[in-house]
């Protein structure tokens, strides 16, 4: 099985924990993007969710698994195994149209979601119009007559500046859920 | 508690009771998953001796392990002494493991290597009763099943006809399965709304997941043509729903149509159509397309693209599902990561499909707290009376229609026998018993109006 595999993922770089770098103004800029990024998502406004996507953008979520302490490094199934999404923009697109069919089940009524953004730290990269983006979340979601839960965890994007009225698209986005069996009933909309 | 009080598996009425019952759920931990065989791990997910994976038996978690000698051996996952949990890990490679409360030491098959001050504490004797609690365990073409009962059929009298269906699943193509993927997730939902579907419901498929059709069909290249030949003749499969459902005396069941399952991928489908003539040459021509969706009882279900899955129950109201992405090994490269994708965006938590099961079991299970809600009979009956036997080709007890219930009353026949309590040398005699009448009874041909009636 390939998940026995030593990968050295994205969220497991030193460079990670490098002091920020980027201009208090670039923060800032970056900071507001996630959080405009987060009110299209809390709003429903999937296609212009979408729409801050690079063409090539990669959008993958990895399961993980409870393994013993000396093992740790292999708690992230690597890249090509199992995930919770490993989507292209073609694909994010359907899941989106999905929504939208007035037939999605699972978001019908749609459910009410909040997603906060946290612990943003960006860092520089080569080429000097792209940032390495970590940031927390924590997506609250109520449904139905009194369904509630809230999915928490962390995400890695790669920003590049755009000329557009958000000033950035994604490039890719590793999402890392903290929980390893997921305690919620379905991750039926974006994180 | 008396299960039948519930449940007219002839008349196909079944009282939401046994959905929502803390005390029916108590007696299946005991009667059902205690006595009945469990999914517990494949081959491929013990490659080398030490791997060991954690699974669990209705609640009680177990430890499947590769011995040093290549064979697998299950135990509880419970020391001894004071019952702790041996090892807190799901999956890894041991040489031992270790009690974290007192150090009990237990080898790799179960037995107690060291107990910190044994000599001085224990009696020699009883030391060698020491060990953790064995699970009997069968190996079918790679798929192990473990039960702590000793009386319990043997696995291949347990599958009894649906190895035949089961092979379709397993044994398509030369080399088997490997594992691609595994999701973990709860669902406030019971076990057996999710065992039931794909035992005997192809007939949620049109309206639950209609968005997830809709959306992942290839699209027209534009407004005004139709999307690809291959795309439209996998819905036209939908449309006309002509197929079959088997049920097993054990509980098994599976229902297929006739054309095959729909696939949404063409990568797949191109495979698929390539290796028809193989796998006919393999199992012969009814299995290439006799692999819908299927369920082995109670809790070890599979789906036609290669999600193997178990339900944990947990609790009356809550379940939770692991499922395995498998692939065949003999399928080429881009196949298995067309497999890999297919199943994260189709059957996980995100899957586009599973997400609106989901939310239809959830509020089933929301629903029952209700008086009424649970009194009422809820309405298992189509193709009710339309059973034959080894008809068409098929092994067993089958009906010629892919929407039909018969699997599902199968089902809760059987269930109604093993939580009986009685012994499994009484309930084989009474399944053989009840197959010669049932048999001897549907020998004449069904009259064409039987159905109506």
């Amino acid at each position: 099985m390939s998940e026995q595999a030593k990968v050295v993922h994205l969220f497991q770089r030193q460079e990670h924990l490098a002091p920020v770098n980027v201009p208090l103004q670039t923060a800032y800029d970056i900071e507001q993007f996630l959080y405009a990024e987060a009110e299209l998502l809390d709003a429903w406004q999937f296609h212009d969710w979408l729409a801050l996507m690079a063409p090539d953008v990669h959008y993958w979520a990895p399961v993980r698994v409870n393994r013993l302490a000396r093992e740790m490094d292999r708690e992230m199934y690597p890249p090509g195994t199992a995930a919770h999404f490993d989507e292209n923009l073609q694909m994010l697109g359907e899941r989106v149209n999905r929504l939208h069919t007035n037939m999605a089940w699972s978001e019908t009524p749609p459910s009410r979601t909040r997603h906060l953004i946290s612990n943003v730290r960006a860092h520089t990269t080569e080429p000097d119009n792209e940032f390495d983006v970590q940031s927390s979340f924590h997506v609250y979601r109520t449904s139905s007559e009194r369904h509630q839960d809230s999915v928490i965890g962390r995400r890695f994007d790669r920003l590049r500046r755009a000329d557009s009225v958000y000033g950035f698209q994604i490039v890719s986005r590793t999402v890392v859920f903290d929980m390893a069996t997921l305690l919620v009933k379905n991750l039926s909309l974006f994180y | 508690m008396d299960v039948s009080q519930w449940i007219d598996p002839d008349r196909g009425l079944i009282r939401g009771e046994i959905f929502h019952s803390q005390e029916v759920y108590a007696q299946e931990l005991e009667q059902v998953f205690a006595r009945s065989w469990i999914f517990l791990a494949h081959d491929a997910m013990l490659p080398q001796p030490g791997d060991f994976i954690q699974n669990y038996i209705g609640e009680d978690p177990v430890l499947v392990v590769r011995q040093p000698d290549g064979t697998v051996k299950a135990f509880l996952n419970q020391c001894r002494h004071r019952g702790m949990r041996l090892c807190r890990a799901d999956t890894g490679n041991a040489r031992n493991f270790m009690c974290s409360f007192h150090g009990w030491n237990y080898g790799l098959d179960g037995r107690v290597i060291n107990i910190p001050h044994g000599e001085e504490i224990y009696n020699a004797e009883d030391r060698e009763q020491f060990r953790a609690t064995e699970v009997r365990l069968a190996n079918y073409k790679g798929f192990i099943f473990g039960t702590w009962d000793t009386t319990a059929p043997e696995f291949e009298e347990y599958l009894g006809d649906f190895a035949w269906y089961f092979d379709a699943y397993i044994d398509r193509y030369e080399g088997g399965l490997e594992i691609v993927g595994l999701h973990k997730w709860v669902l406030p939902a019971n076990w057996k709304f999710n065992a039931e579907q794909p035992t005997s419901d192809m007939y949620h498929g049109e309206v639950s997941h209609a968005s997830a059709f809709q959306v992942m069909m290839p699209t027209p290249v534009d407004a005004n043509s139709p999307p690809p030949d291959w795309a439209m003749s996998q819905l036209g499969q939908l449309a006309s729903p002509a197929g079959f459902q088997f049920v097993s005396p054990y509980g098994h069941g599976t229902g297929w149509f006739a054309g095959g399952m729909p696939v949404m991928n063409e990568t797949i489908y191109r495979w698929q159509e390539a290796t028809k003539d193989q796998v006919a040459a393999r199992l012969g021509p009814q299995r290439v397309t006799a692999h819908g969706h299927a369920n082995i009882f109670p809790n070890f279900m599979m789906l036609s693209n290669y999600t193997f899955r178990v339900t944990h129950p947990r609790g009356p109201n809550e379940m939770e599902i692991w499922a395995w992405s498998m692939a065949p090994v003999a399928a080429p490269a881009e196949v298995k990561e067309a497999i890999r994708l297919d199943l994260l965006r189709t059957f996980s938590p995100a899957g586009m499909f599973e997400q609106d099961d989901a939310v239809n079991w959830e509020e089933e299970q929301r629903i029952l707290r209700g008086y009424m809600a649970r009194k009422v009979p809820l309405i298992y009956k189509q193709m009710l009376g339309r059973a034959r036997y080894d008809a068409d080709g098929l092994p067993g007890r089958t009906v010629p229609h892919v929407y039909a219930e018969e699997g599902a009353r199968g089902m809760y026949r059987h269930y109604i026998d093993i939580m009986s309590g009685a012994p499994w040398p009484d309930l084989a005699r009474l399944k053989q018993r009840r197959e010669d009448d049932e048999r001897s009874a549907t020998a004449a041909p069904a009259k064409p109006d039987s159905f109506a009636a």
